[in-house]
């Protein structure tokens, strides 16, 4: 029977590719729906991982953390840098870092931030060391520099427009271990430098809005000035601060004793949470356009299969001429479909994940957190009721063989 | 050998006034040999299918050696044919992408009978019909070389009865020949009853007993006739 069976598949080469295809990108589309939202998913809140809370500047929760988590460039409001002398000499927190974005270099986000910061997302370097001097980088281990590499920043971006500071020139000092987070495309320095390349340095303290938004007057840092992150002594306006509580009860507390008029404190992990909720949406859509194409698919399978069933009446016929049983029959029409489908479905799964592996590598180059595409349980039982579909599918045209008069087959 | 009963045998359809088939009485020895002629639309490709059991019937008798095809339900029908049935049709009815000995043997496959006795059959008939090259696939041969496979295949399970329908039809008159000698010599060499459905007089009058349907109705019979 199985040979008859490839004889057969042999002779209708290109109507069984069409329909392998047909059902390969069917599985494929669901399958890489799937496996990306849960790859975004799982990737997203590893990358959110090591951010226990964020503070900000009042305004929006969900542009605060893909800001301060994600690294996505947008234009945050600055919160007065009293903030991060507070949080500095708060009983509750192990460590406030300071987080001050909006330049740039070759593409990759200049963050300013401190040692710690640097310490917490790579408690050890891949290679060199942490920044002592304010000409000092560190870079995430996905930038495409070497140690000693000068860095010249660029306010914005090129694509805004941006222009760069000449007043600092980093060089790079470090190199972080991979953290599979936004982190790693992005070069740290220390905030001090931030703050004077814009304006708002010791000499001017308690500025609340960076030089640039006043005008074009270029300030300058001195690179080889040492690194201090005393930040009772100064503190400049700032975007975001990362806190480090030393317990879960901290950690509560501090955000609600930080969501005031002013400042907002949020837990990535449940902005995150309500951003899934949304993923979640459009999931089920993409999911129910999936299986709107799905069901197209199977009908135009069904479709396909019931027309060369009626191609095949003569040879049905003769199967039954020579005496083989209806069962024979019934069974070697649908184990031809259900075979083909299956091969199908193999495929699909493989062209979903690789579809999957090729998105999530391209996110991972262009926003730097790693989306880890892997299959699970879920997956097991869709592959198994896709199956048990083709099963039960295949035997419209095995029952149409099956009940075929062989007189009337053979007369065609 | 199988021996065939006939008794009050009528085939009719919707829409039809007369029957296709009416034969109130037809006995068929075993081992005999006949010629089943008739115009088209006589009723030839209905007696085939009825002596087959490839088509229903409800009433009258359809017995072969003591087996009635009418009281047997479809799966015991079709199981009976590929035990003693051997077929040869006018299409030939080959399966395209399998060789020549894998189309022999098909039925018995299919039927979970290809024993190596059945294999070695297969062979030996192969090459009694002159095909040396049984992995030959068969898309590449000539008419009268696929009548041959079909022929060997009719008789590889040893068939009680050889139907063959209209098995010159589709060749030339050279090939045609060959083919009732191979069919002829065959059938009888296997002790086969060898009932022939032709319209080919060369075929017709080398077989000893000959009928003739008209209108459904067998209008001459030449064993009733001489006696």
């Amino acid at each position: 029977m199985i040979g008859f069976i490839l004889a057969d598949i042999r002779r209708h080469k290109a109507g069984t590719i069409a329909i392998l295809l047909l059902v390969a990108f069917a599985v494929a589309l669901a399958v890489s729906v799937t496996l990306q939202e849960r790859a975004l998913r799982l990737g997203s809140a590893r990358a959110a991982n090591a951010f226990d809370l964020v503070i900000g500047a009042a305004g929006s929760e969900t542009q605060l953390v893909l800001s301060s988590v994600f690294l996505q460039a947008a234009p945050l409001p600055l919160m007065d840098g009293a903030v991060l002398q507070r949080l500095a000499a708060d009983p509750r927190v192990a460590f406030a870092a300071p987080i001050g974005f909006g330049d740039s270099f070759s593409g990759y986000p200049l963050v300013g931030t401190s040692t710690a910061l640097v310490a917490h997302l790579s408690p050890q370097l891949q290679d060199g060391a942490s920044f002592r001097q304010e000409g000092d980088a560190v870079i995430g281990s996905a930038v495409d520099l070497t140690l000693g590499a000068v860095i010249k920043p660029m306010h914005g971006t090129a694509e805004e427009g941006g222009h760069t500071h000449t007043g600092l020139a980093y060089a790079v000092v470090g190199r972080m271990k991979p953290t599979g987070t936004p982190w790693d495309r992005a070069i740290l320095v220390p905030i001090q430098a931030v703050w004077e390349l814009h304006g708002m340095g010791h000499t001017e303290t308690d500025h609340s809005e960076p030089a640039h938004a006043e005008g074009d007057q270029e300030h300058s840092a001195d690179a080889t000035a040492a690194v201090d992150e005393d930040w009772a002594e100064h503190a400049a306006g700032l975007p975001a601060v990362l806190v480090k509580p030393k317990t879960i009860s901290d950690a509560y507390k501090l955000r609600q004793d930080y969501r005031r008029d002013t400042t907002l404190a949020v837990f990535p992990g449940e902005v995150l949470t309500r951003l899934y909720a949304t993923l979640g949406d459009a999931k089920v859509l993409l999911l129910a356009v999936a299986v709107g194409t799905q069901i197209l698919i199977a009908a135009a399978l069904l479709l396909v299969t019931i027309m060369h069933v009626g191609q095949r009446r003569r040879q049905i016929g003769a199967l039954r001429a020579f005496g083989a049983p209806r069962t024979v029959v019934f069974r070697i029409v649908w184990l031809q479909l259900f075979a083909i489908s299956l091969a199908g479905i193999l495929l699909g799964f493989g062209l979903g994940y690789l579809v999957s592996e090729i998105i999530g590598g391209i996110v991972s180059r262009q926003n730097g957190f790693t989306m880890p595409v892997a299959f699970d349980r879920q997956d097991i039982a869709f592959a198994a009721s896709v199956t048990a579909f083709v099963a039960v599918l295949a035997i419209v045209p095995a029952v149409l063989a099956y009940r075929q008069s062989p007189a009337a087959a053979l007369k065609g | 050998m199988l021996s065939l009963t006939l008794k009050d045998i009528t085939v009719s359809y919707s829409g039809l006034v007369a029957p296709v088939l009416s034969v109130p009485r037809l006995q068929v020895d075993a081992g005999e040999s006949i010629a089943v002629t008739g115009a088209s639309g006589s009723g030839k490709s209905t007696f085939v299918n009825l002596i087959s059991g490839l088509e229903p019937v409800r009433t009258g008798q359809v017995e072969w050696s003591g087996t009635d095809l009418v009281r047997l339900a479809e799966h015991r029908r079709d199981r009976w044919r590929g035990e003693h049935v051997g077929l040869v049709m006018q299409d030939f009815h080959l399966f395209p992408g399998l060789s020549a000995l894998d189309n022999v043997l098909l039925p018995a496959r299919l039927a979970a009978q290809a024993s190596a006795a059945v294999k070695r059959r297969a062979r030996d008939l192969l090459a009694e019909m002159g095909l040396d090259r049984p992995g030959q696939a068969v898309e590449t041969m000539s008419r009268g070389e696929m009548q041959r496979v079909a022929i060997a295949r009719a008789l590889v399970r040893a068939p009680g009865v050889v139907i063959a329908d209209e098995p010159t039809a589709s060749l030339d008159r050279e090939s045609g020949q060959v083919i009732a000698d191979v069919l002829i010599c065959l059938a009888g060499a296997a002790g086969a009853t060898l009932i022939v459905v032709s319209h080919d007089p060369g075929l017709i009058a080398r077989l000893p007993r000959r009928i003739t349907l008209e209108s459904g109705q067998i209008a001459h019979d030449s064993r009733a006739v001489t006696p």
